[in-house]
């Protein structure tokens, strides 16, 4: 692939720059991945053990940016809340992955040739 | 991928999902990954996610074919082996609880796909499953051995050695 560096700065600011933070990047990933079965609240925490506060905030901007939305789900006799990405979520993620890819070949062949 | 197969083994087990029940998928997709585990041939990849061992594949195909999953219409059989895997689930797994099968499911990726040593695989599954009862992952992981263990050659010399002492002493006790 030939990728110049003026290209991809040029394509980045078609890119929502704030969902570039670990945790948002982390939550979109993981909840792309499971596409529309969603992911429980819990299992989020779990997985990335991060406090309350930080994961309700990070998911409350996903699901404000329209990323991600959120419903009540029953299991075992308990109501949790599941996320669930959008398309407009699914869209956005592609395009960081895509963007992301060639970013990071850009930097390797740009490390090899200095 | 064979979903032909999925839905003979729920229809083996008696189990008619409702797809937009999010309880129901979850059963699905931890009861297909240890059936995959015991030999079944469906054939669905499956990774660790932020849920546990997950098949996307698994999730459009259940979509994609909604009614006859729910309908429980298929037209492939389970051989015998196959229908001995899932008599076996079936004891092993009564009332499909989905924490159990969670557990159970988390616990064989990492024993058994991954070859983590007990404790490893232990502590995975506490981390990633840390919402669930500390009886909840002991029953869980208990099924998943149950269920899954083949032991090597050397590992049954060895737990004959175990109950031989085992025997020996009980047979001491009971002679005075």
């Amino acid at each position: 692939m030939n990728i110049d560096f003026l290209s991809l700065i040029k394509e980045s600011e078609a890119l929502n720059s704030s969902v570039f933070s670990l945790i948002r990047l982390q939550l979109l990933s993981s909840i792309a991945d499971v596409g529309k079965d969603g992911v429980a609240c819990r299992e989020l925490k779990a997985a990335f053990g991060v406090s309350d506060g930080a994961l309700f905030t990070n998911l409350r901007f996903l699901e404000e940016t329209g990323y991600v939305t959120s419903k009540e789900i029953t299991l075992e006799g308990k109501k949790l809340q599941s996320y669930q990405i959008t398309s407009e979520g699914l869209l956005a993620w592609g395009q960081i992955k895509e963007w992301l890819k060639k970013f990071v070949e850009c930097g390797g062949k740009n490390n090899e040739s200095g | 991928m064979n979903l032909d197969k999925v839905v003979a083994c729920l229809k083996e087990i008696g189990f008619k999902p409702k797809i937009n029940d999010f309880q129901d998928r979850l059963v699905i997709q931890k009861a297909v990954y240890l059936l995959q585990r015991k030999g079944i041939g469906s054939n669905f990849e499956y990774n660790l996610h932020v849920r546990g061992p997950y098949s996307p594949e698994l999730t459009k195909e259940i979509y994609g074919h909604k009614s006859s999953v729910e309908k429980l219409e298929t037209s492939s059989r389970l051989n015998n082996a196959e229908s001995r895997a899932v008599e076996e689930f079936k004891g092993l797994f009564p009332g499909l609880k989905p924490g159990i099968l969670e557990v159970a499911a988390t616990y064989s990726y990492f024993a058994f796909e991954r070859h983590q040593d007990v404790m490893t695989a232990l502590q995975n599954v506490k981390r990633m499953k840390s919402f669930y009862s500390e009886a909840q992952i002991a029953v869980g992981v208990s099924k998943a051995k149950e269920f899954l263990f083949q032991p090597s050659e050397k590992e049954l010399a060895e737990m004959k050695e175990e109950s031989r002492a085992w025997q020996d002493a009980s047979l001491k006790d009971m002679r005075g």
